[in-house]
C-alpha cells in the first residue's frame, strides 16, 4: 500500500514538474494520433457519403462490412500492418517501421471502420427532407452534401471524437509498429505498459492519469456532440 | 387558358413490385392554382416529387414551357425552376433570415440584393421581427410561412405544396389559404396536393382527383382566376 502511495505521489511530482521525458510521451501520442485521425477522416467521409446517399447493389453488404470490421483487435491489424511494412513485406522498402509513421498508418487503418460507421450513423441520421429542401431550393448535389453535412455536425464531430479516443488508447498498433523506442515512438499506452513491467510505477501512474483524464475529458464530449446531434 | 408551365406525360412509377403511379396527362396551369386530391397513398406526394425533379419516375416525357426534355435535364430544369414544399416543411439549422436567404445564395446573387429580398419576403410572410431567430424555434405555422418566403424569394414558376393545411388549427388553415390566393393573385403557378376537400372550393382553379396512382377525375374550380387565368378550358387526364 505505502508503495503505491508513494508511487502516485513521485507520477503527481512528475507531471507538475514538467518531466521531460513524460511530457515527450505525452506529445508524441497526440501527435501520432491527431495524424492519424487527419489521414483517417478524409479516407473515411467520401465512403460514409457513399453508403449514406448512394443506392447501388451491396450497399448494405458495405455497410455490415465496416460494423463487423471495428471489432477487429488491434494486434490483428499492428500484426497486418507490420508484415506489410516490414522489410519483406510489400512496403518494405519505404523503411517505415518502427517509426511514427508507421504508428500513424497503423492508427489510421484501426481507425477507418469506426469512423466510416459512426460517420455514415450520423448522416444516416439526417432527415431526408433536408436533402429534397436543398435541392428544390437549386443547390447542387455537392453543395447539397455540404447543408446535409452541416445539419448533421455534431453527429460528424462526435464521430470523429469516438476515433480520436479508440486509437490514443490503443497499445497493440502502436507496441508492435512504432517499437516503444524513447523520444521517438513511445506513446502514453505503450510507455504504461514498459514501465509497469519493469516495476517502475510513477512514471505509470503518471501518464495513467493523464489517459484517464483525456478518456473522460473525450466521453463528455463525445455525448455532449451526440446530445447535440439528436436535438438536431 | 395559357399555356401550362408544365406537362407530365405517360408518368410511370413502381416502388419494387407496386405500382405507385400511372398517369398519362397532367398539366399545371400557368398562372393559377392546381387542386389534387385524393386518399393517403393515391400518389399525390410521388407526382409533386416528380414534378419537383425530386423523384425520378420510371418513364414521363416532361414539356416544361413548351420545351420537352428527358429525364437528366428535365431534373435539372425542374429544380431550379420548381419549389417542392414538403407537409410539414424542413427547416435548416439556421435563423430564419438565413433560411430564406439560402436559395438566393445558390444563384449567385450579390449580397446587398439577397439581403434586399430576404427582408422583402420577410415583410411579406410577417416574419420580419423573427429574421434573426432560429426558424426551429418557431411554431408549424410560422415554419410554413417561413418555407413560404423562402420559396416566393426565388421567385420560382412553379410552386408545389404537399399537404399544406395537415394538422393545422382553423387559423393555420385560413392563413395558409391567404398566402396560396395571394401568391397565385401575384401570378405565381401553383399546385396543392391535399386529403381536405374543402380547399378545392377555397383555391383551385383547376381540380383532378388521384386514386391508385391515377387520375380519375377532373374538373374545373368555381373559383374566379386571377389575371391571365381562364376558367373553362378543357383539361385532360390519363
Amino acid at each position: 500500500m505505502n508503495e503505491i502511495v508513494s508511487a502516485s505521489a513521485r507520477a503527481f511530482h512528475l507531471l507538475v514538474s514538467g518531466d521531460a521525458d513524460l511530457w515527450i510521451i505525452i506529445w508524441t501520442s497526440f501527435s501520432v494520433s491527431l495524424r492519424a485521425i487527419a489521414v483517417a477522416v478524409p479516407l473515411a467521409l467520401p465512403v460514409a457519403l457513399l453508403l449514406a446517399l448512394g443506392r447501388f447493389p451491396g450497399r448494405r453488404a458495405l455497410v455490415t462490412t465496416f460494423n463487423s470490421l471495428m471489432a477487429v483487435p488491434a494486434v490483428v491489424v499492428g500484426l497486418t500492418v507490420y508484415l506489410l511494412l516490414s522489410r519483406n513485406g510489400p512496403l518494405g522498402d519505404l523503411k517505415l517501421l518502427f517509426t511514427q509513421s508507421a504508428m500513424v498508418i497503423g492508427q489510421a487503418v484501426l481507425a477507418l471502420p469506426l469512423l466510416v460507421a459512426m460517420l455514415h450513423a450520423a448522416l444516416q441520421s439526417a432527415d431526408r427532407r433536408a436533402w429534397e429542401t436543398a435541392l428544390t431550393l437549386g443547390a447542387s448535389r455537392p453543395r447539397a452534401v455540404i447543408t446535409l453535412m452541416h445539419e448533421v455536425r455534431f453527429g460528424l464531430v462526435a464521430a470523429i471524437i469516438a476515433g480520436f479516443a479508440r486509437v490514443i488508447a490503443e497499445v497493440g498498433v502502436s507496441l508492435m509498429v512504432g517499437g516503444n523506442i524513447l523520444h521517438h515512438t513511445r506513446n502514453i499506452p505503450t510507455a504504461i505498459a514498459l514501465e509497469t513491467s519493469k516495476g517502475d510505477f510513477a512514471q505509470g501512474i503518471a501518464l495513467g492519469a493523464v489517459l484517464l483524464f483525456l478518456a473522460l475529458l473525450l466521453n463528455f464530449f463525445l455525448n455532449f456532440f451526440q446530445g447535440r446531434g439528436e436535438l438536431a | 387558358m395559357s399555356d401550362p408551365v408544365l406537362e407530365l406525360i405517360g408518368t410511370r412509377m413502381t416502388f419494387g413490385k407496386r405500382r405507385v403511379l400511372a398517369v398519362g396527362r397532367v398539366e399545371f396551369p400557368s398562372n393559377g392554382c392546381l387542386v389534387l386530391t385524393g386518399a393517403n397513398g393515391s400518389g399525390k406526394t410521388t407526382l409533386l416529387k416528380i414534378a419537383a425533379g425530386l423523384l425520378k419516375p420510371d418513364e414521363a416525357t416532361v414539356s416544361f414551357d413548351g420545351m420537352d426534355f428527358p429525364w437528366p435535364q428535365a431534373a435539372r430544369q425542374l429544380r431550379e425552376r420548381v419549389v417542392y414544399l414538403h407537409q410539414f416543411p424542413y427547416m435548416f439549422d439556421a435563423t430564419v433570415f438565413d433560411n430564406v436567404a439560402y436559395g438566393l445564395r445558390r444563384t449567385g446573387m450579390p449580397k446587398p440584393e439577397i439581403r434586399t429580398r430576404v427582408r422583402q419576403c420577410l415583410e411579406w410572410s410577417g416574419l420580419d421581427d423573427h429574421a434573426t431567430q432560429n426558424a426551429r424555434s418557431l411554431s408549424g405555422g410560422e415554419r410554413q410561412r417561413v418555407a413560404l418566403a423562402r420559396a416566393r424569394a426565388l421567385k420560382p414558376r412553379l410552386l408545389l405544396l404537399d399537404e399544406p393545411t395537415a394538422n393545422m388549427d382553423e387559423e393555420g388553415r385560413e392563413q395558409t389559404v391567404f398566402f396560396i390566393r395571394r401568391m397565385v393573385a401575384d401570378g405565381l403557378s401553383v399546385a396543392v396536393a391535399t386529403h381536405e376537400k374543402h380547399l378545392v372550393s377555397q383555391v383551385a382553379q383547376v381540380h383532378w382527383r388521384m386514386h391508385d396512382g391515377d387520375l380519375v377525375e377532373a374538373s374545373v374550380g368555381t373559383r374566379s382566376g386571377p389575371r391571365g387565368f381562364e376558367p373553362g378550358t378543357s383539361q385532360t387526364t390519363a
